[in-house]
C-alpha cells in the first residue's frame, strides 16, 4: 500500500496493485488450506480415538463374565475351588497354565496341596490367569484356561489341572493354541473326553470368564505366577523367613488350623456309583472336592481314593481311575 | 532419512554461519532432496505408529493392563488410554501416509513420543519393572527383562524423524502438495 502511494501514476502501480491484491488472496486461500487441513487433522484423529475407544469398550468382555464354570465361587465367580468348602484354611493360588514356575511349584507340591486338601485341612482357590499369552504371544493360556473351566464343569478340575502341568509344553512354544492339543490330554482323564466338554474347549465357552479372570489378577497387585496365599498371607517362595517346602507348608497349615474343626472332604464311600450327567446345571449345586472325583460319563467308574489317585507327570493316563474301569 | 538428517546435525551449526541464505547446506535443505526425505520420515514415522497401534488393538483388556502397569494414570483413566491410544497412533500413521497435514501430525507425533519417554522414565525412576507395552505386550516383567534404556533411545530416535518432519513438513507424494499445487 506504500509503495503504491509514492508511486501512484503509471501501469507500473496499477500492475503492482493487481499483483498485491492477487498475492492478498493467495494468501487468504492459502490460510483457508491450512485451516481446513488441521481441521481434517483434528477431525481424523478425533473420530479415530472416539470411534476406537467406544468399539474397544464394547469389544473388551465384560468384568463379570456371563457364564462361569458350575461351583465357581467369589463375588463374580471367578475363583474354582478344590478340596472341601468348609476346610479351615484357605489356600489362594494364582496359576498360568503356561507358566514354568507353575509347572515346579506344583511339581513340588501338589501331592501335598491334594493330602492337604483331601485331609479337610484346606479348599485352594484357583485363580486361573492367562497373562502369559500377552509376554510370549499366543493363546494356549486362554485356552488352556478355559479348558479348564470346562473340566470343572464336568466336575474334573483337579485331574484335568494335574495333567496339564504334568504335560506342560516350554513357555515359548504355544501348541494349546492348538485346541486339538487340549483335548487330546482331556483324553488322560477318565470320563472327561465327552461331546460336552469338546464343545466346551472348541467353542471357548468360558472365554469371558477367562478374560473376567485375568483382568481381576491385572488390578490384584500380584505380579506374577505361581502367587500362592494361606490365609491371604504369601507363601510362595517363603513365609517370613522361611522357604517353602512340602513339610513347612503341611506345618504352616497345622499352625494356622490349630483348634479348628477340619472340613469335611469327599469321601470315596459318599461318591456314588452312578455318574450323574455330565450337563453343568446338574452339578451348579456342588462344589466340594467330592464332584471333582465323581465320574461323569460312565456309569460302570467308581470314583477311586482321591489321595490313592495322584497323576504321575508323564504317565496320567495309567493311574487308578483308568484301572477301576 | 537419517542420513541428511545425521548430516544435517553434523554440519549444520559451522555450515550456515558464513553463508546462512546461500549456502550449499541450505539450497539441499530447501530442494528435492529433502523433500524426499521428509517423504522417507513420513513413512517411516507411519509405519512404526501402525505398527504400535495395530499390535495394541487385538486385546483391549492387554492394552488397558498396559497402561495400568505404569502406575501414572487413575484407574478411572487406564481404560479409555488404553483404548484409545492405539486408535490415536493408527490415525497419526493415516495422516503421515497421506501426508495430509504433516507438520500438525508430526507435532502430535513428538508430543506423543515425549509423553512415552517421560513415562518410562518416570517407571525406571520409580524402579517397577514393566514391559513398556509399545508394539503390544506390556505389564510386569522380571527385573532382567526390562529394557528401558533401548525403549528410551528407540523412541528419542522417532523423535528426532517427527522434530525434522516439524523443522521441513514440504514433502514429495503428499495430500499437502497436491492441494497446494
Amino acid at each position: 500500500m506504500q509503495m503504491s502511494e509514492k508511486n501512484r501514476d503509471g501501469k507500473r502501480s496499477a500492475r503492482e496493485r493487481l499483483a498485491a491484491e492477487r498475492q492478498a488472496q493467495e494468501d487468504r486461500a492459502r490460510r483457508k488450506r491450512k485451516l481446513v487441513v488441521l481441521g481434517s487433522v483434528v477431525a481424523v484423529v478425533a473420530v479415530a480415538v472416539g470411534v476406537g475407544v467406544a468399539v474397544q469398550s464394547r469389544r473388551s468382555q465384560p468384568e463379570t463374565p456371563v457364564a462361569a464354570p458350575s461351583g465357581a465361587v467369589g463375588d463374580r465367580k471367578l475363583v474354582i475351588p478344590d478340596g472341601a468348602a468348609n476346610a479351615p484354611a484357605t489356600l489362594t493360588v494364582y496359576e498360568d497354565p503356561r507358566c514354568p514356575a507353575c509347572q515346579l511349584f506344583e511339581k513340588a507340591f501338589r501331592p501335598t496341596v491334594d493330602r492337604l486338601k483331601d485331609e479337610g485341612k484346606i479348599v485352594a482357590n484357583y485363580h486361573i490367569v492367562s497373562f502369559i499369552d500377552r509376554h510370549d504371544s499366543g493363546t494356549g493360556s486362554k485356552n488352556g484356561a478355559n479348558a479348564l473351566a470346562c473340566a470343572q464343569d464336568a466336575g474334573r478340575f483337579r485331574a484335568y489341572h494335574n495333567v496339564l502341568y504334568a504335560n506342560q509344553p516350554p513357555e515359548t512354544e504355544d501348541p494349546w493354541s492348538n485346541r486339538g492339543a487340549l483335548i487330546s490330554l482331556a483324553g488322560k482323564v477318565p470320563g472327561l473326553d465327552t461331546p460336552a466338554f469338546r464343545a466346551c474347549v472348541n467353542g471357548n465357552t468360558y472365554g469371558g470368564w477367562v478374560s473376567a479372570v485375568q483382568q481381576d489378577f491385572d488390578k490384584s497387585g500380584f505380579t506374577s505366577t505361581p502367587t500362592v496365599l494361606l490365609n491371604g498371607e504369601s507363601v510362595f517362595p517363603r513365609k517370613g523367613g522361611q522357604d517353602i517346602t512340602p513339610a513347612n507348608l503341611t506345618a504352616w497349615v497345622d499352625a494356622a488350623n490349630k483348634g479348628k474343626r477340619l472340613g469335611t472332604p469327599a469321601s470315596p464311600a459318599a461318591s456314588p456309583a452312578a455318574g450323574p450327567s455330565a450337563s453343568p446345571a446338574a452339578k451348579a449345586h456342588g462344589r466340594t472336592a467330592r464332584r471333582h472325583h465323581r465320574p461323569a460319563a460312565s456309569p460302570a467308574a467308581v470314583s477311586p481314593a482321591p489321595a490313592a489317585a495322584p497323576l504321575a507327570p508323564g504317565a496320567a493316563a495309567s493311574t487308578a481311575p483308568a484301572s477301576t474301569r | 532419512m537419517t542420513a541428511p538428517q545425521d548430516a544435517m546435525l553434523a554440519r549444520g551449526p559451522a555450515a550456515t554461519r558464513p553463508a546462512p541464505a546461500g549456502g550449499r547446506l541450505r539450497r539441499a535443505l530447501d530442494g528435492p532432496g529433502a523433500a524426499w526425505a521428509s517423504t522417507a520420515a513420513r513413512l517411516a514415522l507411519a509405519a512404526v505408529w501402525t505398527w504400535a497401534g495395530l499390535a495394541k488393538v487385538a486385546d483391549p483388556a492387554e492394552a488397558a493392563q498396559a497402561v495400568r502397569a505404569y502406575r501414572l494414570l487413575p484407574e478411572a483413566l487406564v481404560k479409555p488410554v488404553g483404548y484409545g491410544l492405539p486408535f490415536l497412533e493408527l490415525a497419526l500413521a493415516l495422516l503421515l501416509l497421506a501426508g495430509l497435514g504433516v507438520r500438525a501430525a508430526a507435532v502430535l507425533s513428538a508430543a506423543l513420543l515425549l509423553v512415552f519417554i517421560a513415562g518410562i522414565g518416570s517407571v525406571w525412576a520409580r524402579g517397577l519393572t514393566i514391559d513398556c507395552g509399545c508394539f503390544g505386550g506390556g505389564g510386569q516383567v522380571a527385573a532382567s527383562q526390562t529394557r528401558y534404556l533401548q525403549e528410551i533411545l528407540r523412541d528419542t530416535g522417532l523423535l528426532l524423524v517427527a522434530a525434522w518432519l516439524v523443522w521441513r513438513p514440504r514433502s514429495r507424494l503428499s495430500a499437502d502438495a497436491w492441494l497446494n499445487s
